[in-house]
């Protein structure tokens, strides 16, 4: 009982460093972006409020807390609530499955720097991508708008067609590492010294758009299109209720997509130990983090693609693709023997 | 651009022995009686090769036996010519010429919106500007300039305190119509009506349209099957305002038709103007002119690029324009004093002569835009991204650009080489080198391509232009100021006092033109730009008529549209460019 208990506080104060910490680092990553935005843009970015900006994220904060809560005439409004609940949720949940070290010592005890350590960690990380699409069409039905109803419903459609490119892509990775836990494949790396991107680079490529397609960014982002949809699935949504939208998409699902990226191509926290004990988590987070810079990087550099290519592009293209890695990948396995 | 030539007048006149030429105007054609109208025209359609719609409308005379005289200028790409064929709305009703060019589709709706004269035929003969369920006709004469008073809009302060005596404000308690909800439900529902799922209405206020223009899109799915566009939003009966004012008294508002090209919308009034009342211009003013036609050619290109990109996602590509526009803006301020609106021209010169260091203002950023111009190129041209999206996308072919009446660098990009500044050159488009652009498939990315290509050409005339006015003494004259149409220089008429009282004279009594009809266009990077004046004789025009570019190339959009998605209207959309201020004038 005591056993279950420690192990009950100690995940719980897990539970909440992690999700203290990924919501201010999504925070201030809204800060990065739009000083990256500005730098790649030849302007200044936020520079007003506080020193080089920054205090802008609780400068916005304030304010979308601050307006004026409305909801549209004809909305179905518990529906209406839920679809922040169902966006925000399952993006927090990708992360209950990131190593973001090994395992090390505390008290006596041994504590995994992640929340759960369960065998089919990838699996969790599939049925969290797959939830995040209620949220889109929730909003979209619930808000009685032509325009948000469209945007969910490209969404939808991108989301199918990407999961299973995802799903197929990734096995390449599981095949290799002969486990679905995210701890057992990086340490499957960490072991053999080899990072599964030389494997499986075309697995990562189409990992990569499958991020940009689940995360909404550029050049996937049909579901908001300014120009066409004003936004799109969220137009409706105001105030924090509308900030809760970008976070959950554009950064929380971002970082986390990111990390596993990290975790599945790039060896997780293995690195050289230059930094002493803090080196694992040094190194997560350089990988992470480059990986981010890189989708905003794409997200104010590229145009968009229009609906029916991104699906055309995801059946026509990228399934067949990793279907081919797949078998290539599964023979060699069988014959070379992982 | 010259007129039909002889011979052919000759040899319609031979077929049509009722047919009277229009002499002795700045103008030539025909004038025909409404009975042969509509085959007069398809003769001249079909066998003098007059393809090419430019403009149609009509003219009010509230006292004559018929009221309204129709206009319709055709062109013959050929033989370059133009032609005006007038006739009599007998019984205020004409035939419907839209199945002889598309384009008079909704030049026809627009004439009935403002006149009131039935099209027998017309598939759709709607308000074009104004709403279902509006009663008057704006450009009659006997409209008006204030509108009609005719409902009561109480005040806040009425509705909650009641109305006192005296009353609570000292403006009339009677004004003019505005549209009620109910009045624009019905004129969407008279648009269009609806086949598929849901009906999309996409604006008067939306971040994808440039402007108010308000489309409506009937969508299966993320297709669209049919479509339409109302207009109106930004009516200013421009029309209307011109034939109350002198002619010198209209140029600002010219600047605010196509407001991202002010000095282009000028250039072609005072072209027309000039025409009109027979003004030499002097060199310099040629020169400047030119200058900034381009310069303003290249501002309003950069806002098309911008907003097109950010249209399709790219966000980057819109600031970077920007950048460049910015510095245009300040060579504009620095000579102008204004930014957008600049009201630089002057009928017989320019308002101001060439402020100091201007030319080396323009010559370190023509150096400078042409790495620029790389730039935009390395972010689009060959990005997969913006291929996809604009390759093979709203093709326009040949015909429809004369049928339509298209024009500008949308015609261009379907190879029609059509550019008024070759084939009717006016400031100093005769003494300047530069290449015309076409296309071959006449698709979003080939009006794309032109419109990079026209900023490169512009450039060139840009540099040529400051050559000319590096070698021009620095005292030369900028205004014809010897003509008595002419307002002298404002630095004149205060120390001289034959200046002065020119000046007087022109702006208590206006110009007086002479009897005469002109149509003169210039090319503005929306397309043609035309004034048809018909002046009767006085300070003011009887009838100006405004031939907008934006208009015609808006009116393919519903044909361009069908079959397609949303995202691909908003390509189209880029890639026809109007400015709502044009369109609607």
């Amino acid at each position: 009982m005591a056993e279950f208990g420690i192990a009950l506080i100690a995940t719980l104060v897990k539970v909440g460093v992690l999700v203290g910490v990924v919501l201010g680092v999504s925070a201030y990553l809204t800060w990065f972006e739009r000083k990256l935005a500005g730098h790649i843009q030849a302007r200044l970015g936020p520079n007003v409020v506080g020193p080089f900006g920054l205090l802008q994220p609780l400068a916005d904060a304030i304010k979308l807390a601050t307006k004026e809560s409305i909801v549209p005439k004809g909305a179905d409004v518990p529906v209406f609530y839920l679809a922040i609940a169902m966006a925000l949720v399952p993006s927090l949940l990708l992360f209950s499955v990131i190593p973001f070290g090994p395992e090390f010592t505390l008290f006596g005890k041994e504590v995994k720097p992640l929340i759960s350590d369960v065998n089919i960690g990838i699996l969790i990380v599939f049925a969290m991508g797959s939830l995040a699409v209620y949220g889109t069409i929730f909003s979209g039905w619930a808000s009685n708008s032509k325009y948000a109803f469209i945007g969910s419903l490209r969404k939808a459609s991108v989301i199918i067609a990407y999961e299973v490119v995802l799903g197929f892509a990734v096995l390449g990775v599981i095949l290799l590492a002969g486990t679905m836990s995210t701890v057992g494949i990086v340490e499957a790396q960490a072991k053999s010294g080899i990072w599964y991107i030389l494997y499986q680079p075309v697995a990562f490529v189409l990992f990569l758009f499958c991020m940009l397609a689940e995360s909404g960014r550029v050049p996937f982002d049909i579901q908001e299109a300014e120009a066409e949809l004003v936004t799109g699935y969220n137009v409706e949504y105001g105030g924090m209720k509308f900030g809760a939208f970008p976070l959950a998409e554009w950064y929380l699902n971002v970082i986390a997509l990111s990390a596993i990226a990290v975790i599945l191509f790039f060896g997780g926290w293995s690195g050289p130990g230059i930094f002493g004990a803090l080196s694992p988590y040094v190194w997560f987070l350089v990988k992470t983090f480059s990986l981010v810079f890189f989708v905003i990087w794409l997200h104010w550099t590229l145009p968009r693609f229009q609906a029916k290519d991104i699906t055309e592009i995801a059946w026509k293209i990228m399934l067949p693709l990793a279907l081919a890695n797949l078998i290539i990948t599964a023979v060699a396995v069988y014959f070379l023997g992982g | 651009m010259p007129w039909i030539n002889r011979g052919a007048i000759d040899r319609i006149l031979h077929e049509f022995k009722d047919a009277k030429p229009i002499e002795g105007k700045s103008v030539s054609g025909f004038e025909v009686p409404k009975s042969r109208l509509k085959s007069f025209l398809k003769h001249l359609r079909d066998k003098e090769r007059f393809v090419h719609f430019i403009d149609h409308t009509l003219i009010d005379f509230p006292e004559g036996k018929h009221r309204f005289q129709a206009v319709y200028i055709l062109y013959n790409p050929d033989q370059n010519e133009r032609v005006v064929v007038k006739s009599w709305a007998e019984k205020d009703s004409l035939p419907t010429v839209q199945d002889l060019w598309a384009g008079a589709k909704w030049a026809e709706r627009e004439a009935y919106d403002m006149f009131g004269v039935d099209y027998e035929g017309h598939e759709n003969l709607r308000r074009m500007f104004m709403w279902e369920g509006y009663e008057h006709f704006p450009l009659r004469k006997d409209f008006p300039l204030g509108g009609v008073p005719e409902e009561e809009l109480p005040s806040m302060t009425e509705i909650l305190g009641g109305r006192t005596d005296p009353p609570s404000h000292d403006f009339e308690f009677l004004h003019t119509k505005v549209p009620t909800l109910e009045d624009i439900e019905r004129t969407e529902r008279a648009r269009l009506k609806k086949k598929a799922q849901l009906v999309l209405n996409w604006g008067p206020l939306h971040p994808g349209t440039h402007g108010t223009i308000w489309f409506l899109f009937d969508l299966e799915g993320e297709n669209v099957l049919q479509s339409d566009v109302i207009l109106g939003q930004l009516h200013r009966g421009m029309e209307k305002i011109a034939e109350n004012l002198h002619y010198f008294q209209f140029l600002p508002y010219t600047d605010r038709m196509d407001y991202i090209s002010a000095i282009c919308n000028e250039l072609s009034y005072v072209s027309a103007v000039e025409k009109l009342l027979k003004v030499e211009v002097p060199e310099k003013a040629r020169y400047i002119r030119t200058l900034f036609a381009e310069l303003q050619r290249i501002n309003s290109h950069l806002l098309w690029l911008g907003t097109g990109a950010l249209d399709l996602g790219a966000l980057t590509v819109f600031l970077y324009c920007f950048r460049e526009r910015e510095k245009i803006m300040d060579i504009i301020e620095g000579n102008a004093g204004f930014r957008l609106t600049s009201a630089f021209l002057r009928i017989g010169g320019v308002h101001y002569d060439l402020a100091q260091g201007t030319l080396d203002v323009v010559k370190a950023f023509v150096k400078d835009f042409r790495n620029k111009l790389k730039e935009y190129h390395t972010l689009l041209t060959r990005n997969r991204i913006w291929l996809r999206r604009t390759k093979e996308v709203g093709i326009i072919t040949r015909e429809d650009v004369h049928s339509y009446g298209l024009s500008g660098p949308v015609a261009r990009a379907s190879g029609v080489p059509y550019d008024l500044r070759k084939l009717e050159p006016y400031a100093a488009y005769d003494e300047v080198e530069f290449d015309v652009p076409v296309g071959e498939v006449g698709d979003v990315y080939d009006r794309y391509l032109v419109r990079m290509e026209e900023m490169a050409q512009s450039l060139r005339i840009v540099e040529q232009c400051v050559e000319k006015l590096e070698k021009l003494p620095k005292d030369a004259p900028y205004v014809n100021k010897s003509h008595p149409c002419v307002i002298p220089p404002k630095e004149d008429v205060f120390t001289s006092l034959e200046d002065m009282v020119q000046s007087f004279r022109v702006v208590v009594h206006g110009e007086s033109a002479p009897q005469d009809e002109v149509f003169v266009s210039a090319e503005n990077p929306r397309g043609e730009l035309g004034f048809y004046i018909y002046s009767k004789g006085e300070g003011k025009p009887y009838r100006l008529r405004i031939r907008s570019g934006a208009l015609y190339n808006l009116s393919i959009f519903p044909k361009l549209m069908e079959g397609r998605t949303i995202a691909d209207a908003i390509a189209l959309l880029g890639s026809l460019d109007p400015v709502v201020g044009e369109t609607d004038r």
